[in-house]
C-alpha cells in the first residue's frame, strides 16, 4: 500500500498534493479525515473498517502526526470510544470514529446523547451482517440504526456512499456538514467499499476551493463567537457568568416531559430549517423511462451499471438515488416518482429503505413499489436488469 | 463500454489469493487501465478457504462483484467447488495441479494445470515463489497486460520487503518468469 | 447566617444561587462536592477545570458549582472527559461518578482508564447503594445488606475499587476517603488534581458516604453515621493506597 504522501493542513506548504493513488476504501477514508484536518480519532476495531484505526494509528506517531498533535485513542469497546468522540468534540477538535455492526450498535448510546446536545459527532460506518455478529462481510441493514438507532427521533445527517472516491470526498465532507449545522453527522459505506481497492483520486479540500468550517469547544472556551445558547436546546444549556467567565454548563438529564418535549422539538426545528441545504440525491438514466429503480449506497452504483447495460438493449430505465438518507430528499423522490408506472427497490437488506421510501412516497403515488430485499447479500447489476425487464 | 476482464481466484489461506488479486490489479492500473479488486473475506482468518475478485477495464469500474469470471483461478482442491458457480462456457481456468487432483467440474473449459507447489519448492527451492509462478501464468491469459507492467507493480508491492533483502527481487522475478513460461 | 458567611462556608467556585442544594437531607453528596471544590479554589483551577457528572444522584452536581459542566449517563463520564484530556490536554478533567456508574455498568470504561494510565481524575461516591433509582443493589452493597432488588440480603460479594486499581496500576493516584473526615477528604482529592496537574496520569478518590434515605436511617443520625464509619469503613478502608 503506497504511503509515500503525506499531508499538510496549509495548502501554501503543500499547494499539489492531489494525486491518484490505489487504495482500499478504509484508507480513503483515513486520509479524507486526515486531509479535513481532523485531529482525533477514538475508536475500537472491527471488521470491516480496522484499516481506518490502522492508518490513524501510524498517522499519529508519525513524525508529522506527532507535530500535528494528532490523537488516536483504541478505547475499551464502542460505548467508550463514543463517548470519549463527544469529548473530543466538546473540546473543540475535529474528531472522528470508525465502526461497524454490533460496534455501531452500542455506539448508538453516544450518537443519541450527541443528537439531544447537538454535538457535532462524526463516523464512518461500513455495514456489515446482521442481526448481532454475522457476517464481517456486508450488508445494508444499519440504515434503521444510522437514521434512526438510540432513544431520539433521528436527528443526524447519513450519507450513503457508492463509490470509493466517494469514500474520500464525502471523508471531508462530513467534517463540514457536522460542524456547520452540530449534528451527528455519519458516513454509510459497507464491507465492500472498505475493502475494495481501486483508484482514489486524493486531494487537500483546498484545491477543490473547500474551506473548511471552523470548530469551536463546548466547554472552557474563552474566545466564543457562536453564543451556544443559539444551538443548544434551552433545557439543555446554561451559561453561568460569573466574575466576567463565562461558565458553560450542559446537561442531558430532565425532570419534567414538556422539558424533555422542548429539548426535541428545539432539535427538530433546528434540522428541518437546515435540512433542504443538506440533503443530495443523484438521478441517473433515461428521465422518460417508466421504471424507476430506488436504490442507495453500493447498490445503486450496480443499479447504474443495469441500466446502461439495459438501454444497450433498448429498454429504458432510470434510477433514483438518495445520497442522504436522513434527512431524505423526499419531495425529490415524490417528483421523481410522479411519472414512474413502477417503482422498484432493491437493497441488501429487507424493507429498510422500501420503509423510508413507503413513508416518503404515502398518499403520492399510485405505482406499485416493487421490493427486492436480499438481506446481507450482494445485488449484481443484473439482478436489478432482470427485476427491470421482468414482467410488470 | 467495453466490459471489464473479471478474475476470481481462490485458495486456502495463507497462499495468498488475495495479495495475487491486489497485484494483478495494481498492475494493470500502473499500466493505464482501470482496475479494482477485492478480497471476499470472512470471520475465518486462517484454515478457511480465502477468495478474491479482480476487474480490469477501460472504464471505471463501480461495482466489485460479478457472477461470472473470465479467467478462473482455484489453489486447492476445496477452492474448485467453492468458485465453480463463477465459470461460463468460455471461462479459462488455472489449477494448481499440486493440490487439485479432481478436474473433472471443470470438462469443456480451457483448463491449464500448473504445478505450481512443486516448483516453488522443488525446482526453485523457495516456497515462497508460490505466488510468483502462479502470477506469471495469469499474466499469459490477461488480454492488454505486458511483464513490464506487472514488474513494476511488483517493486510498488514489495517496496519496504525489497529494501530489506534486495535477492527477494531476483527470487520474485524468477518465479514470475517460471510461471510465464508455463503456459504458452 | 448571613450572607457573608454562607459565602465563607462554601468554595469560592461553588454557584450560591443554587443553595439549599437538591440532595436529600443528610445526604453525603455535598460534603464530597465541598471538599472538591475548596481542592479546586486552592489550586486556582476553576476556569481550567472540565467537570463532568455521571447519572445517579452525583447529577444533582450539575448545579453545584460554576464550572464548565457535562453531564451523561451510566459511568459515560469517565470516557467522555478521557476524550476530551486527549484533545485539550491544558484541561483539568474531573469525573464525578456514583458507585453503580463507575463500578457496574460503567466499570469497563472506569477499569480502562485506570489501566491506560488516562491523565485524569476520577471521584467515585460509594454510599452502597443505587440512591436515585431507589436503593437498589450496587456492587459496593454489603453482604446482607437488605435493599430492594436483595429483599432477603445482599450476596456475599462487593467490589474493592481502590484496590483493584492499584494492582492494573502502579503508578496512579490511589485513596479511599469518607466524608465524616472533611480536612483529609479536602487533601486525597487536591493530591489527586495535583497528579492529574503534573501529568502524572490516573487519579482516582473513593469517597464513603452516607445514604440515609435509602439506609433508612433518615431519623437516626447516629445508625447513619454508624453504618457508615463503622461497618463500611470496616469493609473499605479509609486510607491511602
Amino acid at each position: 500500500m503506497s504511503s509515500s504522501l503525506s499531508f499538510c493542513l496549509s495548502v501554501t506548504l503543500n499547494p499539489t498534493m492531489s494525486e491518484k493513488m490505489f487504495i482500499i476504501g478504509n484508507e480513503a477514508l483515513g486520509r479524507a479525515a486526515r486531509a479535513a484536518g481532523a485531529r482525533a480519532f477514538y475508536g475500537y476495531p472491527i471488521t470491516p473498517t480496522s484499516e481506518v484505526a490502522h492508518y490513524w494509528a501510524k498517522q499519529a506517531c508519525s513524525e508529522k502526526g506527532v507535530k500535528d498533535k494528532l490523537v488516536f485513542l483504541q478505547a475499551e469497546d464502542e460505548t467508550g470510544a463514543g463517548f470519549m468522540l463527544i469529548g473530543g468534540v466538546l473540546a473543540g477538535t475535529r474528531s472522528f470514529t470508525a465502526t461497524a455492526g454490533p460496534g455501531h450498535v452500542l455506539m448508538q448510546d453516544a450518537f443519541a446523547m450527541a443528537e439531544a446536545m447537538r454535538v457535532p459527532v462524526v463516523a464512518y460506518i461500513n455495514q456489515r451482517g446482521g442481526p448481532s455478529t454475522s457476517t464481517v462481510i456486508y450488508s445494508q441493514q444499519e440504515v434503521n440504526l444510522a437514521c434512526y438507532g438510540g432513544n431520539g427521533n433521528g436527528y443526524r445527517v447519513v450519507y450513503s456512499l457508492a463509490t470509493l472516491q466517494e469514500m474520500y470526498d464525502y471523508g471531508i465532507k462530513v467534517f463540514n456538514t457536522a460542524w456547520k449545522y452540530r449534528f451527528p453527522t455519519f458516513l454509510l459505506g459497507d464491507g465492500y467499499l472498505g475493502k475494495m481497492m481501486g483508484e482514489v483520486e486524493v486531494y487537500a479540500p483546498e484545491e477543490r476551493g473547500i474551506k473548511m468550517e471552523p470548530t469551536e469547544a463546548y466547554m472552557l472556551e474563552r474566545n466564543r463567537t457562536r453564543p451556544m445558547a443559539e444551538i443548544m436546546p434551552e433545557p439543555n444549556y446554561q451559561l453561568r457568568s460569573v466574575d466576567g467567565v463565562d461558565y458553560d454548563c450542559y446537561r442531558n438529564c430532565l425532570n419534567m416531559e414538556e422539558q424533555a418535549m422542548a429539548v426535541n422539538t428545539e432539535i427538530k426545528a433546528a434540522f428541518d430549517l437546515v435540512a433542504p441545504e443538506i440533503i443530495e440525491y443523484e438521478e441517473y438514466g433515461d428521465q422518460d423511462a417508466d421504471d424507476l429503480i430506488v436504490a442507495h449506497g453500493i447498490v445503486s452504483a450496480a443499479a447504474k451499471v443495469a441500466i446502461d447495460d439495459l438501454a444497450k438493449r433498448g429498454v429504458k430505465s432510470r434510477l433514483f438515488r438518495p445520497i442522504t438518507l436522513r434527512p431524505f430528499p423526499v419531495e425529490e423522490l415524490r417528483r421523481a416518482a410522479k411519472t414512474a408506472e413502477r417503482i422498484i427497490v432493491p437493497e441488501s437488506a429487507d424493507n429498510q429503505l422500501a420503509r423510508i421510501i413507503k413513508d416518503a412516497l404515502c398518499g403520492h403515488i399510485q405505482a406499485p413499489i416493487v421490493e427486492y430485499g436480499r438481506p446481507c447479500a450482494s445485488i449484481l447489476p443484473r439482478e436489478i436488469a432482470d427485476l427491470v425487464t421482468s414482467k410488470k | 463500454m467495453s466490459e471489464p476482464f473479471k478474475i476470481i481466484i481462490c485458495g486456502e489461506g495463507g497462499q495468498g489469493a488475495l495479495s495475487v488479486a491486489e497485484i494483478v490489479a495494481r498492475a494493470a492500473w500502473m499500466h493505464g487501465k482501470k482496475a479494482v479488486c477485492m478480497p471476499y473475506f470472512s470471520t475465518e482468518k486462517r484454515g478457511g478457504v480465502s477468495m478474491a475478485y479482480a476487474q480490469i477495464g477501460d472504464e471505471p469500474i463501480v461495482y466489485p462483484k460479478f457472477s461470472e469470471a473470465d479467467l478462473w483461478v482455484a489453489l486447492s482442491q476445496r477452492s474448485v467447488d467453492r468458485i465453480h458457480s463463477y465459470l461460463k462456457p468460455d471461462t479459462k481456468c488455472i489449477v494448481n495441479s499440486f493440490l487439485v487432483k479432481d478436474v473433472s467440474t471443470l470438462e469443456g473449459h480451457e483448463v491449464h494445470e500448473i504445478d505450481a507447489t512443486r516448483i516453488a519448492k522443488e525446482e526453485l527451492k523457495k516456497p515462497r515463489t508460490f505466488n510468483m509462478i502462479v502470477m506469471g501464468a495469469m499474466l499469459r491469459l490477461i488480454p492488454g497486460l505486458d511483464k513490464a507492467a506487472f514488474s513494476e507493480a511488483l517493486e510498488r508491492q514489495f517496496k519496504d520487503k525489497y529494501e530489506r533483502d534486495p535477492s527477494l527481487r531476483e527470487m520474485n522475478q524468477k518465479g514470475f518468469d517460471v510461471g510465464y513460461e508455463l503456459i504458452k | 447566617m448571613n450572607d457573608q458567611d454562607i459565602k465563607l462556608a462554601f468554595p469560592k467556585c461553588a454557584r450560591l444561587a443554587s443553595k439549599p442544594h437538591k440532595f436529600c437531607p443528610g445526604c453525603g453528596h455535598p460534603e464530597v462536592l465541598k471538599a472538591l471544590g475548596f481542592a479546586i479554589d486552592e489550586l486556582g483551577l476553576q476556569k481550567k477545570t472540565a467537570f463532568g457528572v455521571d447519572i445517579g444522584c452525583s447529577l444533582l452536581a450539575w448545579n453545584y458549582f460554576n464550572l464548565d459542566s457535562i453531564e451523561t449517563h451510566h459511568g459515560r463520564t469517565i470516557p467522555t472527559m478521557v476524550g476530551f484530556k486527549k484533545a485539550n490536554p491544558d484541561a483539568i478533567c474531573v469525573a464525578y461518578v456514583g458507585d453503580g456508574g463507575a463500578y457496574a455498568i460503567g466499570a469497563g470504561h472506569f477499569l480502562n482508564a485506570a489501566i491506560r494510565n488516562e491523565n485524569i481524575t476520577v471521584i467515585v461516591v460509594n454510599n452502597a447503594v443505587y440512591a436515585m433509582t431507589g436503593g437498589q443493589e450496587a456492587p459496593t452493597t454489603l453482604p446482607g445488606m437488605k435493599v430492594a432488588t436483595a429483599p432477603c440480603g445482599a450476596d456475599q460479594y462487593y467490589m474493592h475499587a481502590p484496590e483493584l486499581v492499584r494492582n492494573v496500576n502502579p503508578t496512579a493516584f490511589v485513596a479511599r476517603g469518607i466524608t465524616t473526615i472533611q480536612v483529609g477528604l479536602r487533601k486525597m482529592i487536591k493530591e489527586a488534581i495535583q497528579h492529574q496537574l503534573d501529568g502524572k496520569g490516573f487519579s482516582f478518590v473513593e469517597v464513603l458516604s452516607q445514604c440515609p434515605l435509602n439506609w433508612k436511617t433518615m431519623d437516626k443520625p447516629q445508625a447513619t453515621f454508624d453504618f457508615l464509619e463503622k461497618e463500611m469503613a470496616k469493609t473499605y478502608p479509609v486510607k491511602y493506597y
